[in-house]
C-alpha cells in the first residue's frame, strides 16, 4: 500500500506541470547562473546580509531597536526558506522512487521502501554537508540572541555571501584550478617557517641575548619577517638571528613573487574564459538573439545591419583576429568552432537563437555549422552563405533554410543595371530603408477588425498605404484569385476587392514607416476593442 | 540593339550573362584565357580572349566603338582600376559597372571613372539581413526583380502622344485597369529622381516621364501596348 502511493505520488510529481514550471521557477531563481530571476535575487540577498550584519555589528555596543528584532526574523527565515528551497532543488527524489521502481519491476525483485528513503536521504544528506549548504545553515545562527557567542558565526553570514557574487565565486574557481601549485608554495613556506622560527628560538633566546621568549615568539618573527612586514615590536639581536632574518627577507620576496606569478598566470589562463562568461551572460539577458558564425566581410556587413536596428547577436568564429576585430567594434564575441555542439549550445541555440548564419568563406565548414545547427534545434532558421554553386544543394540538404551565393547576387544586380536602373534603385533602396518609403509585412491578427473584411472595406488611405498583395494560406482563395507560390503560402498580388482577409494573412503595403505603424496600431486598437466586447 | 562587354570573373559573368534581355542586348564575354572562354562558350554565350592591359585589343573589342555598357568583374581591385581607366580613356560615354573586393577601393573605381560600384560582400550581408528580417518581403521581391516567375517590377517610360499624358497618377487606377501596382514616376519636371506615388504625392504625366510599375509580365506588355493607343483612357 505504501509502495503504490509513493510510487503514485512519485509519478503525479513527474507529471505535473504545475509541480515542475514551480520547480523549474525556483531553479531559475535561486541555482542557474545565466537566469535574469537569479540577478535580481542575487543582489537582494546581498543587500539583506549586508544590512543584517551591520545590525549586529551595531548591536555589539548598542541597545538593540525593536524593529532590528523583526528585520532580523524575516532575515532568518528568508535564510530558511531558501535553505530548504535549495536542498528541494538539489535533486529530484521522485526521480529515485520512479528509478527505484522501474528497477524492480524490470528485474523482478521486490521494491523496498526503506531503500528508497535511505537513497533520498543519503542524497539530501549530501547537500547538507556540502561546504555552501554549511555557510547557509551557520549564517542562520547568529540570530539566536540568548547565546551570544553565537555572534562569531556572522562571519559565515558574510561567507554567505559568495553565493551571490559571481566574481567571488570565479576567483575562488580560478585559484582551485591552481590548487597543485599552491600546495607545494605552501608546504615549502610551511617548512620555511618552521626552520625559520626554530633557528630564531636557537639563537634569539634570552639565555643567548635575544628577546624571544618562546617558540611562539620565533614563529611570530619568522612570519612578519618573510611577509616583509617588519612591525619591530621583536627584532634580532644576535648576528646569528639576524643572519637567519636576512635569509628569510629574500626567501620570503621569492615567495611572494611565486605567489603573485601563479595568480596571475592562473587568471591569464582564464582570461578568454572570463571573458566568454561575460557574453554568455549577456547573451542569456535577451529573449531572442541571432548567430553569426564566421565574421569575414559578409559577417561583418550583416553584424553592421543587425547593431544598426539593435538587434542582439553573437558572432562565433575559429580566427582570433576576427574576434577581436568583432570586439573592438563592441560586438559580443566567441573565439571558437560553430560546428561545435558545445559551442553553439553556449551560445543559446536551444535557448533564445533565432536563427543561425552561416557567413564563412568555407563551403565545407557552412555545411558543417549549418547540419549541427539543425540537429541541434530542428526548428532553428538557418541562413547559409554558399561559394560554390554546386554546393547549394548540399547545404539545403544539410538543413538550411536560405543560401545565399554572393557571386549570383553580385551577377544579378550588376545585371539589373543594364536592365531598369530606376526600378531596381528604387527597390534595392525600399529594401535597404534608405527611402523615406518601405514595403513590410501587417500581420491579420486573429479578432482584429479586418478580419472576414473584403479589400474594399478596409482604409489603407488613411494610413497612406497602398496594398501590393496579401500572402496567405487560406485555401478558398486559391479558387478566386491569381497566386504565386512561396513555400507553404501563396502571394496574391493585387488582390481584387472583393478578397476577403483571413486571420494568419499578411498584408504586403508600400507605405510611410509611420504610415504602416498607424495601420499596424489601428488594427491592434481593434483587437483589444473586440476582446473586451466579448 | 544595347552592347554588353563583360570582363572578370566568369562565374560572376555567368550570372550577369544570362539575365540580359536577349531581344535588347547583345552581350560578349572577354575572356582572360581559353579556358575560361570555353567554359562560358559552352554554356551558350558569346565569348572571345581580350587583353585587357592592352588598349589596341580592346578596342577591337569594340570598348571606343560600339560597346555601351562594361562589366568589370575581376577578384583584384587593380585589375578593375585599370580596366575602368582604359576604357574611360576610350569611350567618356561608356557605362562602366565594376564590382570591389576591398571597400577602401571603391573610390579609387570611382576616380577611375566607374558609374556604378557593386560590393559583392555588401549586398550579400545585406541579403542576408533582410531575409533574416523581412522573408516574405525579400522573396517576393527577389522574384519579380530578377524575373524568377511572372510578376515583374518594370520601367515604362510615356511615349509623345500617349493617352498617359497631361493625366494625374492618382485618376490611373492601373491596379483596377490593367493589374499593375504603380509604385513611382521619374518626373522628368523634377529631374531623373524615382518618387514613390503613396499618400498625397501628385504628379502629372508628360512624355518622356517614366512609370515603375508591378504587376504580372502579360499585364505589363500590354500595357506597353496599350500606352500608345488613344481609346484606353
Amino acid at each position: 500500500m505504501l509502495t503504490r502511493l509513493l510510487v503514485y505520488f512519485a509519478y503525479f510529481l513527474k507529471t505535473s506541470t504545475r509541480y515542475q514550471n514551480a520547480k523549474h521557477f525556483f531553479r531559475r531563481l535561486l541555482v542557474l547562473p545565466q537566469s535574469r530571476p537569479k540577478a535580481y535575487f542575487d543582489v537582494f540577498m546581498i543587500v539583506m546580509v549586508v544590512i543584517s550584519v551591520f545590525l549586529q555589528l551595531d548591536e555589539v555596543q548598542h541597545q538593540a531597536q525593536p524593529w532590528h528584532g523583526v528585520f532580523e526574523a524575516c532575515i532568518v527565515w528568508l535564510f530558511i526558506i531558501e535553505y530548504l528551497l535549495r536542498a528541494w532543488l538539489h535533486n529530484d527524489s521522485h526521480q529515485i522512487v520512479l528509478d527505484h521502481y522501474e528497477r524492480s519491476e524490470y528485474l523482478e525483485i521486490p521494491f523496498k521502501v526503506h531503500k528508497v528513503l535511505k537513497a533520498i536521504a543519503v542524497k539530501k544528506i549530501e547537500y547538507v554537508l556540502s561546504p555552501p549548504a554549511l555557510v547557509d545553515l551557520l549564517a542562520i545562527l547568529p540570530s539566536y540572541r540568548p547565546l551570544r557567542f553565537l555572534r562569531v558565526f556572522l562571519i559565515f553570514r558574510l561567507f554567505k555571501l559568495f553565493r551571490y557574487i559571481d566574481s567571488i565565486k570565479l576567483f575562488t574557481q580560478i585559484l582551485s584550478n591552481k590548487r597543485f601549485e599552491l600546495y607545494t608554495l605552501a608546504v615549502f613556506l610551511g617548512l620555511l617557517i618552521f626552520i625559520g622560527s626554530t633557528a630564531i628560538f636557537l639563537f634569539e633566546n634570552p639565555e643567548s641575548g635575544g628577546h624571544v621568549n618562546d617558540l611562539f615568539d620565533a614563529f611570530y618573527l619568522a612570519v612578519v619577517t618573510m611577509s616583509t612586514v617588519g612591525y619591530g615590536d621583536i627584532a634580532p639581536e644576535t648576528p646569528g638571528g639576524r643572519l637567519v632574518v636576512m635569509g628569510l627577507i629574500f626567501a620570503g620576496l621569492g615567495i611572494l613573487s611565486f605567489f603573485t606569478s601563479i595568480i596571475v598566470s592562473a587568471f591569464n589562463d582564464r582570461a578568454n574564459d572570463l571573458r566568454e562568461n561575460q557574453v554568455y551572460a549577456e547573451l542569456g539577458r535577451h529573449e531572442e538573439i541571432v548567430i553569426i558564425c564566421g565574421f569575414g566581410r559578409v559577417g561583418m556587413h550583416i553584424a553592421h545591419q543587425l547593431a544598426r536596428h539593435r538587434q542582439p547577436f553573437v558572432v562565433i568564429d575559429k580566427v582570433e583576429h576576427h574576434v577581436a576585430n568583432a570586439r573592438r567594434l563592441g560586438y559580443l564575441a566567441i573565439h571558437g568552432d560553430a560546428s561545435k555542439n558545445e559551442v553553439l549550445a553556449k551560445a543559446g541555440i536551444n535557448r533564445n537563437a533565432s536563427a543561425i548564419l552561416c557567413t564563412t568563406g568555407d563551403d565545407v565548414s557552412n555545411v558543417y555549422i549549418t547540419l549541427t545547427g539543425r540537429q541541434l534545434n530542428p526548428a532553428i532558421r538557418i541562413i547559409s552563405r554558399a561559394y560554390q554553386p554546386n554546393n547549394v544543394r548540399k547545404l539545403y540538404q544539410a538543413g538550411a533554410n536560405h543560401v545565399i551565393e554572393p557571386f549570383e547576387i553580385a551577377g544579378m544586380v550588376a545585371a539589373e543595371y543594364v536592365g531598369q536602373p530606376v526600378a531596381f534603385d528604387a527597390i534595392v533602396g525600399i529594401m535597404h530603408e534608405e527611402k523615406e518609403f518601405v514595403l513590410d509585412t501587417v500581420h491579420a491578427h486573429p479578432n482584429s477588425s479586418i478580419i472576414n473584411k473584403k479589400i474594399a472595406e478596409i482604409d489603407f488611405d488613411h494610413s497612406k498605404l497602398m496594398l501590393v498583395g496579401v500572402i496567405s494560406s487560406h485555401p478558398p482563395h486559391l479558387k478566386q484569385n491569381e497566386s504565386y507560390q512561396m513555400q507553404d503560402r501563396h502571394f496574391y498580388f493585387n488582390p481584387k476587392s472583393y478578397f476577403e482577409v483571413q486571420a494568419g494573412d499578411q498584408l504586403v503595403v508600400l507605405g510611410k514607416q509611420i504610415g504602416i505603424e498607424y495601420f499596424r496600431y489601428q488594427i491592434e486598437k481593434s483587437r483589444l476593442k473586440i476582446g473586451r466586447k466579448r | 540593339m544595347k552592347k554588353i562587354a563583360v570582363f572578370g570573373d566568369p562565374r560572376m559573368a555567368l550570372e550577369a550573362l544570362a539575365r540580359f534581355d536577349k531581344e535588347t542586348c547583345v552581350a560578349v564575354y572577354a575572356a582572360q584565357n581559353r579556358h575560361d572562354a570555353e567554359f562560358i562558350g559552352a554554356q551558350g554565350f558569346a565569348s572571345e580572349v581580350v587583353d585587357f592591359r592592352d588598349d589596341g585589343a580592346l578596342h577591337a573589342f569594340g570598348i571606343g566603338v560600339d560597346i555601351d555598357y562594361l562589366f568589370c568583374f575581376f577578384a583584384a581591385d587593380s585589375d578593375n582600376v585599370f580596366l575602368t581607366i582604359s576604357a574611360r580613356t576610350l569611350d567618356k560615354n561608356l557605362s562602366i559597372i565594376a564590382t570591389v573586393d576591398d571597400p577602401d577601393s571603391a573610390e579609387k573605381l570611382s576616380a577611375a571613372g566607374a558609374n556604378k560600384i557593386i560590393d559583392p560582400y555588401e549586398i550579400t550581408g545585406r541579403k542576408t539581413y533582410e531575409m533574416l528580417t523581412k522573408p516574405e518581403i525579400t522573396h517576393i521581391l527577389d522574384q519579380s526583380v530578377h524575373r524568377r516567375h511572372t510578376l515583374n517590377i518594370a520601367e515604362v517610360e510615356i511615349p509623345e502622344g500617349s493617352w498617359l499624358e497631361n493625366r494625374k497618377t492618382s485618376t490611373l487606377r492601373l491596379n483596377e485597369r490593367h493589374n499593375l501596382i504603380l509604385l513611382g514616376v521619374v518626373d522628368r519636371e523634377l529631374g531623373d529622381r524615382l518618387h514613390f506615388v503613396v499618400g498625397d504625392k501628385e504628379h502629372i504625366l508628360n512624355n518622356r516621364d517614366v512609370l515603375v510599375v508591378m504587376g504580372p509580365a502579360r499585364d505589363i506588355k500590354s500595357f506597353k501596348e496599350a500606352l500608345i493607343r488613344t481609346d484606353t483612357a
